[in-house]
């Protein structure tokens, strides 16, 4: 779920305002952002958070395995479901209902063990069938093999009371990582019709939702511990911008992902905090491999050395990112950080085009959407710096429904994104290896694919570590990818909030262990 | 305008033989031949809307889908939606399924008349109220205009009237913003909501309200101003002036009633624009109403959702139309 293409779709809507908003930030010494302690002191019991998320009015679900195009349907089915893994700070996975989990050699079976005293809202224990039939409900549903990849329906099982076993068709030793997101459990056999008051087994309970909005109660009897905050008050906006409007005018306590420009709005307000998250969207320029002007590996480093990387995240994301070096899962603990990084060399640039035999007399055509604010302005801001080597690029922007019908997974070289802290394998299995579904360059290297065989049949922590190294190498030096920077995710929060998630994607939904100073 | 006439001729028959229960009865005939109309050109336009959401690029099966889904995927969606059956044939379901009040089922799953239930009377509480802020307002402006003609205040009412109509409802909202919200703190920027759906408080009108009302007023005090003038030029009205009767008595019962039609379709026309301008200033205060659900949909080529949002916008607008007739065929066939 954390790659729904749509969730951002919006933030690019009130730009306009913005700018004549950002002019009365109040114009005192603006230097940082408020660093209020986010996270110091004891967390104190009670209150309620009233937080702002993102959505479409026409766009609301209540269906924990349907398509969350909205984050506010998002956020308040993560509050009131569990899914059973979630994503972690210092390991990429860490358990959520499931307490535990535990392979076969083969790294084909995975045996997941549910927490105990894990209990639905209405007092029910969870067990194994609730678990197997959530997770084949959400397998059959038309993402679902995306959502659960590699893992037929009928391959998901119960073992006793509290196992619940997976069989993956082939060895892959990041499993677990698939059931972080989307595996939300209900109660076996809830019909479709009760989904949107089912029961979950969630830190929060609903107390009703209307339109988008919603009001959630502390669970007090969550298996997770203990949460803080009485209850949280979800609001649904159209625009970040109104959104933001309500943090300043204090009628919300949170502005969750509300984006950069808000966020630069914001920046003069003592009383509001900024959160970063780091790694939260990448916006690669994808090259393709197969075939076009950009097949030639050199033509594609020479492109990867003509961006100027500082000055995208500086102006594209208002400096609110961090600059990238064309490897994909940045926010992995394992990512190799040790790989030099990239830097601009119009000369090596120009020298590797010239031997490539690249024709420079030709306007290369770069596709792009606005469908996440920034897009379209890194692909004209990269158009203006490959100018400087004498590479003429057209920008030609296409409206969403088009570009995933034309360009998308054919087009020679257009731009795209993923809001994820996935893993370097999770990209590597989507999007580059050999025959993959969403391989977006239509690349198809023989040692990568067999470094990546290696990476997810190895389950030695210590030799898998060398492959994972070996396999950003490969991607680092000749895949379709651009990856120029990383977008941070950006919430806003009064002074009062302590201990907002930290982490980037969904992450950010995990509200439990939020509270309110007084 | 045929209407207008026939009313008029029905209207003097009905002088003529002035039997209540005769006019009675055919006011209601009257009444149904113009709804009926109204009805009939209402399912051409759902048939438009129809036609225009498949010529755009894209469908909700498309739009719906994750980055995950295979085309096969899509494909199964587009089944599951129903997309993969002729356009008539949807048309004629959703049509066929419209006098029970069934809206059809959104590209998400979600049964339309759930989507609809809150926004709906949040838009027509925030049309209604800028609707009758702008009558309000306009009539006001136009008589204080026409009551001396020429003078400093008809000459700044028609300048501001003009400059006002010319302001997109966008420039009004944020200006409002500036200065009631962000800068003196006055009145709450956006909208919050209780678990009914309507807005938490009053004080969350007040802005959209005026930014909605602002333009309308601007277009419908000229009206009043023009229809006043033209009026003013009538020998009923002059004989009024002539007999000496004091100018505000002659404004009121002598040329205003006169110019009722004109004013009534004016502001009928408003009607259009006041929903039509609902989907910007929603957004921008986080009003939830029909307007943000429109936006939504259109994105989404979700078909029953904006046919669904069309038929209620339409059905309000052919009522005020309706009103409008009504006056116009008053106040022409109540004159001989």
């Amino acid at each position: 779920m954390n790659w729904t293409r749509r969730q951002a779709l919006w933030a690019g809507g009130s730009v306009g305002t913005a700018a004549l908003l950002a002019a009365c930030g109040g114009g005192k010494d603006d230097t940082a952002s408020s660093s209020a302690d986010s996270a110091g002191g004891t967390p104190q019991k009670g209150g309620t958070l009233r937080i702002g998320a993102l959505g479409r009015a026409s766009a609301t679900t209540r269906d924990p395995h349907g398509v969350q195009g909205n984050e506010s349907d998002y956020l308040i089915i993560a509050l009131v479901h569990d899914t059973l893994t979630a994503p972690g700070l210092k390991d990429n996975t860490v358990g959520r209902l499931a307490s535990g989990w535990k392979s076969s050699d083969d790294l084909k079976t995975w045996r997941f063990t549910i927490a105990k005293g894990a209990t639905f809202h209405d007092g029910s224990p969870v067990t194994a069938d609730d678990v197997v039939w959530s997770l084949r409900r959400l397998r059959n549903t038309p993402a679902g093999a995306g959502r659960l990849p590699g893992i037929k329906a009928e391959n998901i099982t119960a073992d006793g009371k509290d196992t619940v076993v997976l069989v993956s068709d082939d060895a892959n030793a990041e499993l677990p990582l698939l059931t972080r997101l989307a595996t939300f459990v209900l109660k076996k056999d809830t019909p479709d019709k009760e989904i949107a008051k089912a029961p979950g087994t969630g830190p929060f309970k609903l107390d009703w939702f209307r339109g988008g909005n919603a009001r959630l109660l502390r669970n007090d009897k969550w298996h997770g511990g203990p949460v803080h905050l009485d209850a949280i008050e979800v609001t649904m906006f159209e625009s970040p911008q109104a959104m933001a409007n309500a943090l300043l005018g204090g009628q919300i306590d949170v502005a969750s992902n509300v984006g950069a420009v808000a966020a630069r709005t914001a920046a003069s307000r003592k009383d509001i905090q900024v959160t970063r998250r780091p790694n939260d969207m990448a916006m690669p320029i994808v090259m393709r491999t197969a075939e076009g002007p950009f097949a030639d590996p050199k033509v594609r480093e020479a492109m990867k050395l003509v961006v100027d990387r500082e000055a995208m995240v500086k102006q594209v994301l208002s400096g609110y990112g961090t600059v990238a070096n064309d490897i994909l899962g940045t926010g992995d603990p394992a990512y190799a950080k040790d790989i030099p990084q990239r830097r601009r060399d119009l000369d090596k640039a120009k020298k590797l085009l010239e031997e490539a035999g690249f024709d420079l007399a030709t306007t290369y055509e770069l596709v792009t959407t606005e469908d996440i604010a920034g897009l379209a302005e890194s692909a004209t801001l990269f158009a203006t710096q490959a100018r400087e080597a004498g590479i003429k690029i057209k920008v030609v922007k296409q409206e969403s429904g088009t570009f995933y019908e034309k360009t998308w997974l054919k087009g020679d070289f257009y731009t795209n994104y993923w809001g994820t802290n996935d893993s370097v394998v999770f990209f590597a299995s989507k999007t580059m290896v050999t025959g993959a579904g969403q391989n977006e360059a239509g690349w198809s290297d023989k040692s990568f694919d067999d470094t990546y065989r290696k990476v997810i049949g190895t389950a030695g922590k210590k030799a898998r570590a060398t492959s994972l190294r070996e396999l950003q190498q490969i991607v680092h030096e000749k895949s379709g990818y651009l990856l120029w920077g990383m977008a941070d995710g950006i919430d806003l929060a009064s002074a009062k909030v302590r201990n907002l998630p930290k982490l980037p994607g969904y992450g950010r939904v995990q509200l439990e262990n939020v509270w309110l100073a007084r | 305008m045929s209407e207008a006439e026939t009313a008029r001729a029905e209207a003097a028959t009905d002088e003529v033989a002035a039997s209540a229960p005769r006019r009675a009865v055919s006011l209601a005939a009257r009444i149904a031949v113009v709804l009926a109309k109204r009805a009939v050109l209402l399912s051409v336009l759902l048939a438009v809307v129809f036609a225009a959401i498949e010529l755009l690029p894209g469908d909700a099966a498309s739009a719906a889908a994750e980055r995950g889904e295979s085309p096969a995927d899509t494909a199964a969606r587009r089944h599951l939606l129903g997309l993969d059956r002729p356009l008539w044939e949807r048309f004629g379901d959703w049509m066929t399924a419209l006098p029970t009040g069934d809206l059809g089922t959104s590209a998400r799953g979600e049964r339309v008349t759930d989507l609809l239930s809150a926004p709906l009377p949040n838009t027509l509480l925030l049309g209604g109220a800028a609707f009758a802020l702008t009558l309000a307002s306009a009539l006001a402006l136009g008589c204080w205009a026409a009551a001396r003609p020429g003078g400093p205040a008809d000459r700044l009412i028609g300048l501001a009237s003009t400059v006002t109509l010319a302001l997109p409802e966008f420039v009004v909202s944020v200006g409002l913003l500036l200065l009631l919200s962000l800068w003196t703190g006055w009145l709450p920027a956006a909208t919050m909501t209780t678990s009914d759906g309507s807005p938490a408080s009053w004080t969350m009108l007040i802005m959209p309200v005026l930014a909605l009302a602002v333009p309308q007023t601007g277009w419908n005090a000229r009206i009043v101003r023009g229809a006043l003038a033209d009026q003013a030029a009538a020998p009923h009205v002059i004989a009024a002036h002539l007999d000496g009767l004091p100018p505000r008595r002659v404004l009121l019962r002598h040329a205003l009633p006169g110019a009722w039609p004109a004013i009534a379709t004016g502001a009928a026309t408003s009607t259009g624009m006041l929903l039509g301008g609902a989907v910007v200033v929603e957004t921008l205060f986080n009003y939830p109403g029909l307007g943000t659900v429109l936006a939504g949909s259109v994105a989404d080529r979700d078909t029953p959702v904006i046919a669904g949002v069309v038929a209620c916008t339409g059905a309000v607008i052919s009522l005020v139309l309706l009103g409008a007739d009504l006056v116009r065929a008053r106040t022409l066939g109540a004159r001989p």
